[in-house]
């Protein structure tokens, strides 16, 4: 099955998506942005605009495509694969929760804003369990609202110009829309030893807004739909980066000679790489269903995708370790790609959670059921 | 033992309508599996365990559902992976018995004669598997060819009409019970591989020269067997396959161990690891407020979904090309399955303290987690070591499907 339950077709989007990575996210590439101090690769984040990749997910009425958790997850995994620096996920998240929200002109042009790629959004680092916050919210004068606290570690956030927050009023949370550019509000850039990405922190001192900032609908419905899209997004990136990581490592060992062979010749290496193999063959088995599940938006949609998110993480840091140490020596180099791979591999094991909460939230909804 | 079922079952008659399938296997197995068969056969003797096998054989032949996984040609039901999971899952539900005895005469005698046999061995040997119950062994292993399995030294010479065989073959599960044995022996030692030189047989195991010896294993048990070859004339017409063309037909036996025995494998395990948490729920169990051991559950419960799903990819692939003989997932599935088994079986001695050290009779048949958890974690070595290691098998990842150089 190569088309989507919503009748694209995968491998077409896969190919075209991959063929522009490749280009554009290119080792050399990729190594001269994160040597550099911009912190959005313009050209990258227009072709993507461009090529429709942020309106994926976007409702048509809003003026995206109305397409699902299938189409991006391919996009996340090219992603992955060429360790681009592309602030979508993000973005992609910002319009998820406002997608989640109830609907109103305000939402949807927010959303056409994403989908265009004219905004760059970014949401709160939930975890998985109880959502909590450090926002505030309080009533202000004739009938804004105030916002004050410590928004931190929101992934993209240098970059970030539209954000969508969790904070809490006096009946519970809530989450509000924050325009920087409208507001006068500039997020602070937090490099990240992943220079493909980094995070932003915002501090806001009774800031004001306009009460229909604050979205209408369910936090915590919302705030799983956001986990949810972002578990699956961050296990297809991991997916995506191990699998590229482990064939250029596979390469190396083929023609690497020592002792007069190949060092892929040697069983200890060899069966390290099996064991690579074998484990990105199960998770990429459990993404696909934990994709599959909420594109048809089931009720264990949440738990797949936290346990794929675990497995994931956890299989692509361990194949991009590795991949350092069976290069050797070059493997250890800044020139070399391995270090890149590795270096994001780590980062995706702590966003959205780390393994423990992951873990612990799976083990929460399985006892539910049990 | 015998029940005597209310009405008559005939699920494959429904194979139509999904729902009412799973409910006729439902009704089926609940009119007919004992509801004590496990406290019966804990600590049963060898003959009674044997005896409740074919017993439970000829039940699940009454209704179809001993080879429904066989073509229709060859007298199967040739239902699709929906109708097996099914079956799989209904079966694991029941608790019913595991027909361990039978299965090389269900999974490897199939695997082999569908691709690599003649029109009459098909004929003979696979309706005498499902009409007669026989019972057949693998006898490919020996003392010093184990994982080196093409250095096996059992030579068989052609003399008339028959290969006159001698040698020892070594780890046949139930030799002691068998009616056939699936042979591989060396017809020529000259050839320029030794896999060139081996042959794949039948071997009737009531011929004269035939002894059997069982070993006793680590758990307790003496499944395995040793069986000493003197002399053995094997008919011409029970060479399967062409002269010295056995080692690629083997790869078809071996293929089957690797993926459709472990379906019903894992919807037991599944099966098993929701009873236990539900258990653990109800009992508030220590393991389970524990941070560690609560993760490492969790985490093992991901691996088996993950299992599942590769089985249901493999079937996939087996529907749409029964001999599969592209694949690389069976590999995959085997070592996988291996390593979950042990994680579980290890898990459970480690949370059950030191009641689990205490000696407990085994239940005979009762499959690969009985609960009785240090015989279950001894007995999970029997997946990753037999029908080749998991080192083995990572070998021939690294080398068949990345390319890395011999």
């Amino acid at each position: 099955m190569t088309d989507s339950d919503s009748g694209m077709d995968l491998e077409a989007l896969r190919d075209g998506v991959r063929g522009v990575v490749a280009e554009q996210a290119s080792h050399e590439r990729v190594a001269a942005f994160t040597d550099g101090d911009e912190t959005l690769n313009a050209a990258l984040w227009t072709q993507a605009s461009e090529l429709g990749w942020l309106a994926l997910s976007a409702p048509e009425e809003a003026g995206g495509l109305g397409l699902g958790p299938q189409e991006l997850a391919v996009v996340y995994e090219e992603l992955g694969r060429s360790v681009a620096p592309l602030p979508m996920l993000g973005s992609m998240l910002a319009v998820e929760a406002l997608t989640a929200a109830e609907a109103s002109d305000q939402t949807a042009e927010w959303i056409g804003r994403l989908a265009s790629g004219e905004r760059i959004g970014t949401v709160s680092m939930l975890r998985p369990g109880v959502f909590g916050t450090a926002l505030t919210l309080t009533a202000g004068e004739g009938g804004s609202v105030v916002l004050d606290g410590v928004a931190d570690s929101l992934l993209d956030g240098a970059s970030a110009n539209l954000l969508l927050l969790l904070a809490r009023d006096g009946e519970g949370l809530k989450w509000v829309v924050v325009d920087t550019a409208a507001e006068g509000v500039s997020v602070e850039a937090i490099r990240t030893v992943d220079r493909t990405r980094s995070l932003g922190r915002v501090t806001f001192a009774s800031l004001s807004l306009p009460a229909e900032r604050v979205l209408a609908g369910d936090a915590a419905a919302i705030g799983e739909a956001v986990l949810t899209h972002a578990a699956l997004a961050v296990a297809s990136d991991s997916q995506g980066g191990a699998e590229a990581v482990l064939d250029i490592t596979l390469e190396y060992l083929k023609t690497r000679q020592q002792f007069g062979k190949p060092i892929g010749s040697f069983q200890a290496l060899k069966h390290r790489c099996a064991e690579h193999r074998l484990a990105l063959v199960g998770s990429r088995h459990l993404i696909a269903e934990a994709v599959a599940r909420a594109a048809r938006g089931e009720d264990d949609a949440l738990r797949y995708a936290l346990s794929a998110k675990v497995l994931a993480a956890a299989t692509g840091f361990r194949v991009a370790e590795d991949a350092v140490q069976l290069h050797g020596g070059i493997g250890y180099t800044w020139e070399h790609p391995c270090h890149l791979y590795l270096k994001r591999a780590r980062l995706n094991e702590q966003l959205f959670g780390d393994e423990a909460a992951h873990l612990d939230h799976v083990a929460r909804l399985l006892l539910a059921a049990a | 033992m015998i029940e005597n079922p209310s009405r008559t079952f005939d699920p494959l008659a429904l194979k139509d309508d999904l729902t009412a399938f799973r409910a006729e296997v439902r009704a089926w197995l609940e009119a007919v599996v004992p509801a004590d068969w496990r406290e019966t056969m804990r600590g049963a003797d060898e003959a009674d365990y044997v005896a409740f096998q074919r017993w439970w054989f000829a039940e699940m032949a009454k209704v179809g559902l001993a080879t429904p996984h066989w073509p229709r040609d060859w007298g199967g039901a040739d239902i699709g992976i929906r109708h097996q999971i099914i079956i799989y899952e209904e079966i694991a539900r029941a608790q019913a018995p595991n027909p361990e005895l039978f299965v090389i005469s269900l999974y490897h005698l199939p695997a082999t004669l569908f691709g690599h046999g003649s029109q009459a061995q098909r004929d003979r040997y696979l309706t005498g598997v499902k009409e007669r119950g026989e019972v057949w062994c693998q006898g490919f292993s020996e003392p010093n060819a184990g994982s080196d399995l093409a250095s096996l030294r059992t030579r068989a010479e052609r003399k008339g009409d028959v290969y006159v065989v001698n040698g020892q073959k070594v780890w046949s599960s139930f030799g002691a019970s068998a009616d056939y044995c699936l042979l591989l022996a060396c017809t020529d030692q000259n050839a320029p591989k030794k896999q060139a030189g081996i042959s794949y047989f039948i071997l009737d195991m009531k011929a004269p020269g035939v002894t059997v010896r069982p070993i006793r294993q680590a758990t307790g048990q003496s499944e395995f067997c040793e069986i000493f070859l003197d002399n053995v004339e094997i008919p011409v017409a029970d060479l399967i396959g062409e002269e010295n063309a056995g080692w690629m037909i083997a790869q078809s036996t071996l293929s089957a161990e690797r993926g459709l025995i472990i379906f019903e494998l894992s919807e037991r395990m599944a099966r098993t690891m929701d009873a236990d948490l539900a258990e653990a729920k109800r009992t508030d169990a220590a393991w389970l407020r524990d941070d560690q051991t609560r993760r490492e559950f969790t985490a093992a419960y991901t691996d088996m979904v993950t299992l599942r799903l590769m089985i249901r990819a493999m079937m996939e692939e087996v529907e749409a090309d029964p001999h599969m003989a592209s694949s690389t997932l069976p590999t995959y599935i085997k070592i996988h399955f291996s390593n979950v088994l042990r994680r579980y079986t290890d898990f459970r001695v480690r949370i059950a303290g030191l009641d689990g050290q205490i000696e407990q009779p085994v239940i005979m048949g009762g499959g690969h987690q009985t609960g009785n958890v240090m015989y279950d974690f001894i007995l999970s070595f029997a997946w990753s070591i037999s029908g080749g290691t998991v080192e083995i098998l990572k070998t021939v990842i690294a080398e068949r499907h990345l390319g890395l150089p011999r």
